[in-house]
């Protein structure tokens, strides 16, 4: 008697917990979204937009810090089964992710949509592993160098005609140093290997150079290329005359904005994020150039995040519902109100530029922008310890070039080949 | 004041004491005036020792952008795990203190250096296996799990306090006692666990401060926002992108963490200063 | 006692040796929480540690058994060598610093009075600070043109313009370094050897005294050997959180400048969670855990021995 109950109560077990994945009482459908830190102002505003224009669909979203907490607390949560619906992934931690299987493969969805070349391509490349989909953009930043044009007319500058080679601008550091002992003409996190990739190494794509060339799952570091000797020697030569405060030398964090707000330096490379932080404590008059190659052209690092669906969701159909939401008119244009650079660059020119002038130069930027697609980009780009960051650091601020380019190089091969 | 203490004339006494008093205060006084600047001031170059203008601003952003975040529900996350984890470790480390000390059993030596091992590992090698247990226990992102984590790493030091503690007292009081009719377990609790107060105090605030201040395990083993404790939420509202600092916000939550472990410190102050054992032997 | 014993008599024989059961068992069974909380949270994650150590175990994917390969490598690294190098440096120099300074603060606000129970909060006030918090206040009061501690040397002539960066060079970053430590940590140490010297009979002292013995003779003679156990803990405890330093090192100096003041849990922490490979992060640790647990061993065994010898 016994057994004959056994059966029915166990497939009524069974059905209760197949059904209770992912779902919240009456039949809403509950999605956990993991966001980084620096999309703390405006994720919440997005989450909200999507729940109430979503009867049925809930979406939790946690914030988590950015970089290294963030890529192991992500790997940690996935390799034990309990990763999130939806993650916002900084670009170049993608492949890695891709490669792990961390993502789901949403090529055949992303094939359906109407809009697909209007994504920057940058980040659609990334996106893309051995020719499957697993992200689609979410946001975008670009990088370009920020002027104090106050500074630039008192060191008798032109400041509606910035820089446009690396020779103009040496130059203009060279005068704005000339204004006294404590004005530097240039700075930025000389110790940070993320922020030197940002904002140095598109010098050398504005050139025609490569820093890490091959394919995201077999990478070919280039660190010891002309292009880069090119390069270093230029910003060493700055570093030499005097041009870039010591300080850079060790800042690894936000140091370099700082001495730009105070007005006492001239030049700072730095993203759209910076923006908000000007306009709010603004003593003087500041624009923007894009990152120039040696001769002229010019190049950007073209960032943000991609958005895709963790291996471990329930919900994969709910959770695409979400991604491609996001990725739609409606939250693109509340983002970029929000002051979020547009991944949508059909529809940059309509929902973004007209809202600051400003903002023309980083879509321009944007346009060419170069990035980084490696599976091993943590440990050779990101990593402070690493040999990207330890290259720029022993080359531009201690002068031994050809000793830290053939260094790095060595170091990047082998990590390369560790995988 | 009978014990051995330099035999320094009053004034030299006080000139030392102001003298390393200033040393150690000096730059909790700095984070104090930084935090209350306004962040315009606060980014200022060459910095100023006084603030010219007094602001909060740095206080009401650590409730985020537009009160996004709410660091009163992440406080009170810090507060039930910390106080879980100084009030676990107090009895789990008494407890086995005791038995350690006084109660000695075959391969009780052995046990207790197993047992300290868990100081001798750096925590992030643990933490991906003690994410796996957690989850096969059904205590993964929960305080609960974190709490006896942080226990567990915490007993060594308690276990060890503990020890010294009750191995120090005289042993003819507990011969007294079990003369006297007590049992095993009212010896403890009546007559040999008041002399080990200090002990007891010492372990529990040192667990209240390391747990209230863990940001790695934290960060790890919990996954709702909601549940965050402050340490991991700070880092959030400090970091900006490219790992920027907000240095306003920094110092405002260092002031905020630090206050309750100082109000903690100074009502259990008395515990540490002696008078409860002079004369102890009966 | 004694007395006692012998007069209840050979009747009582198995009465002494169930009360002498009696109290093992309760030992064993006082023990027991802790070591349940030990084993479950500790030695299984331990044991999960060693068997990924035997493995080629990426963060993410398919892991692969390689014995002790992993063992096998770190010693031909010559990185996590160097990075031991540092560590043991570092640590043999804070350890005396510490304890050096803990004692002058003990001895100086050890008693009772208003006046010494305020200093002592005083010198205590930096403990409830955490590490990281205590790390990123120590970069902001460095900077060169922001910070106030360099700002203040200006002020008083003791550094020029261009003010200095002590993170840029090995040696002052190092000292940047063990002074955040030496500043947050003394306070703990400070009330530890307090609490130690409390249960230490004021007979003992008074009758010294007597005796003619001045405070430099009482601190060696009496005060120092019965405050053995409590410099166990003290030097146990300091000198294994020196060599398993990390956070103040990553905020800091990030191992810089030059990867020169990496300490060799930092190393760990790349090798895990920078480059993902979990199973060389485990046998390095294991590799750590072992030499720690010998270090500590030694400590002990130097302390009872000297216990002996006097």
């Amino acid at each position: 008697m016994k057994a004959r109950l056994l059966a029915p109560v166990l497939g009524l077990l069974l059905g209760l917990a197949a059904c209770s994945g992912g779902s919240s009482g009456s039949g809403t459908t509950t999605l956990t979204l993991w966001a980084r830190d620096s999309e703390k102002t405006f994720i919440g505003t997005i989450v909200d937009a999507f729940n109430s224009s979503h009867k049925g669909m809930h979406v939790d979203v946690t914030i988590i810090p950015a970089g290294n907490p963030f890529v192991q607390k992500l790997g940690t949560a996935t390799a034990t089964g309990s990763g999130p619906d939806v993650v916002s992934i900084d670009l170049v931690y993608v492949p890695y992710f891709a490669k792990a299987g961390a993502l789901k493969d949403i090529t055949s969805q992303t094939d359906s949509l109407s809009y697909k070349s209007g994504f920057d391509s940058a980040h659609m490349r990334l996106a893309n592993y051995n020719g499957k989909m697993y992200a689609l953009p979410f946001t975008a930043e670009s990088s370009v160098v920020y002027y104090n044009k106050t500074l630039f007319q008192r060191a008798g500058l032109d400041p509606a005609k910035p820089p446009a080679n690396w020779a103009d601008l040496q130059a203009a550091a060279a005068k704005v140093r000339g204004l006294g002992s404590d004005y530097y003409g240039y700075v930025w996190p000389g110790a940070n290997g993320g922020a030197s990739i940002f904002e140095i190494a598109p010098m050398v794509w504005a050139s025609g150079g490569e820093v890490l060339g091959g394919t995201p799952q077999q990478s070919v570091p280039m660190f010891n290329s002309p292009a880069v000797t090119d390069m270093l020697t230029f910003m060493h030569g700055m570093a030499q005359a005097g041009l870039i405060p010591p300080s850079a030398a060790t800042d690894t964090t936000s140091n370099s904005l700082t001495a730009f707000q105070s007005g006492k330096v001239g030049m700072v490379p730095a993203g759209a994020f910076y923006i908000p932080q000007l306009e709010g404590s603004k003593t003087f008059d500041y624009g923007v150039f894009p990152i120039p190659g040696k001769n002229g052209g010019y190049s950007s690092f073209a960032g943000g995040d991609e958005i895709a669906i963790g291996k471990n969701t329930k919900n994969a159909s709910a959770s695409w519902t979400f991604v491609q939401w996001a990725t739609d008119m409606a939250a693109q244009q509340t983002m970029a109100k929000l002051g979020v650079m547009p991944v949508r660059l059909d529809l940059a020119p309509t929902i973004y530029e007209p809202l600051n002038p400003i903002y023309a130069t980083f879509v321009q930027a944007l346009q060419q922008g170069h990035t980084v697609d490696s599976t091993v980009e943590n440990a050779l780009i990101n990593d402070n310890n690493g040999p990207w960051a330890t290259m720029v650091h022993d080359a531009i601020f201690n002068g031994n070039i050809k000793a830290a380019q053939d260094a790095a190089q060595a170091k990047a091969q082998a990590i390369v080949a560790a995988g | 004041m009978t014990a051995a203490r330099p035999g320094l004339p009053r004034a030299a006494w006080w000139a030392a004491c102001v003298a390393f008093g200033a040393l150690f205060v000096f730059p909790l006084y700095l984070t104090v005036a930084q935090s209350l600047k306004a962040p315009a001031e606060a980014a200022a170059s060459p910095p100023t020792l006084f603030p010219h203008q007094l602001s909060i601003q740095n206080y009401l952003n650590l409730n985020g952008q537009g009160g996004s975040l709410s660091i009163g529900e992440h406080v009170l996350n810090s507060l039930l795990v910390a106080l879980g984890t100084a009030v676990g470790t107090a009895i789990l480390a008494t407890l086995a203190g005791y038995g350690f000390a006084r109660l000695r059993f075959p391969g009780s030596g052995l046990l207790f250096l197993a047992m300290l091992a868990a100081f001798m590992i750096p925590f992030q090698a643990v933490i991906t296996p003690l994410y796996v247990v957690l989850q096969a226990i059904g205590l993964s992102n929960s305080l609960v799990g974190l709490t006896l984590v942080y226990i567990t790493f915490q007993l060594p030091f308690g276990l060890f306090l503990m020890r010294n503690s009750f191995a120090a007292l005289p042993s003819d009081l507990e011969e007294s006692a079990q003369l006297d009719g007590c049992s095993i377990v009212s010896t403890l609790w009546r007559v040999m666990l008041p002399l080990a107060v200090p002990g007891v105090v010492t372990t529990a605030l040192f667990s209240f401060f390391t747990s209230w201040n863990e940001f790695f395990a934290a960060l790890i083993l919990i996954t709702d926002q909601s549940r965050f404790t402050l340490p991991v939420t700070l880092s959030i509202l400090q970091t900006g992108q490219l790992g920027t600092i907000d240095w306003g916000v920094l110092e405002a939550g260092v002031v905020l963490s630090a206050v309750p472990c100082l109000v903690l410190f100074l009502l259990l102050q008395r515990y540490y200063v002696g008078g409860l054992l002079s004369g102890a032997v009966k | 006692m004694e007395a006692a014993r012998t007069r209840v008599g050979v009747r009582s024989r198995r009465r002494v040796l169930t009360w002498r059961r009696r109290r093992q068992l309760a030992g064993l069974l006082f023990v027991l929480p802790a070591l349940a909380c030990t084993t479950l949270f500790f030695l299984i994650p331990l044991g999960l540690d060693f068997w990924m150590s035997l493995n080629q175990w990426p963060l993410l994917g398919d892991h692969t058994f390689v014995g002790i390969q992993n063992y096998a490598q770190a010693i031909h690294d010559s990185g996590f060598l160097g990075s031991v190098g540092l560590t043991l440096l570092y640590t043999l120099v804070v350890t005396p610093a510490l304890l050096f300074l803990a004692f002058v603060l003990a001895l100086l606000v050890q008693g009772t009075d208003l006046a010494s129970r305020f200093f002592r909060t005083l010198y205590f006030l930096p403990v409830p600070v955490g590490l990281a918090t205590a790390s990123y206040l120590f970069v902001w009061l460095v900077q060169p043109n922001v910070g106030p501690i360099i700002r203040g040397l200006e002020l008083v002539r003791v550094l020029h313009q261009p003010p200095p960066v002590w993170l840029a060079t090995t040696i002052p970053a190092l000292a940047v370094v063990i002074g955040m430590v030496v500043w947050k940590v003394t306070g703990l140490q400070m009330i530890l050897l307090m609490s130690g010297m409390q249960s230490i009979p004021g007979s003992l002292h008074e009758a010294a005294t007597v005796d003619g013995a001045g405070w430099w003779r009482r601190f060696v003679h009496i005060t120092l050997p019965l405050l053995r156990p409590t410099l166990a803990l003290v030097l146990v405890f300091s000198i294994a959180g020196s060599l398993l330093a990390f956070d103040q090192f990553y905020i800091i100096t990030a191992g810089g400048p030059s990867n020169s003041t990496l300490t060799s849990v930092y190393w760990i922490y790349r090798t895990s969670f920078v480059s993902f490979h979990l199973g060389y992060g485990a046998a390095l640790s294991i590799l750590m855990m072992l030499a720690l647990g010998a270090v500590s061993a030694l400590q002990l065994l130097l302390i009872r021995q000297s216990a002996e010898l006097s």
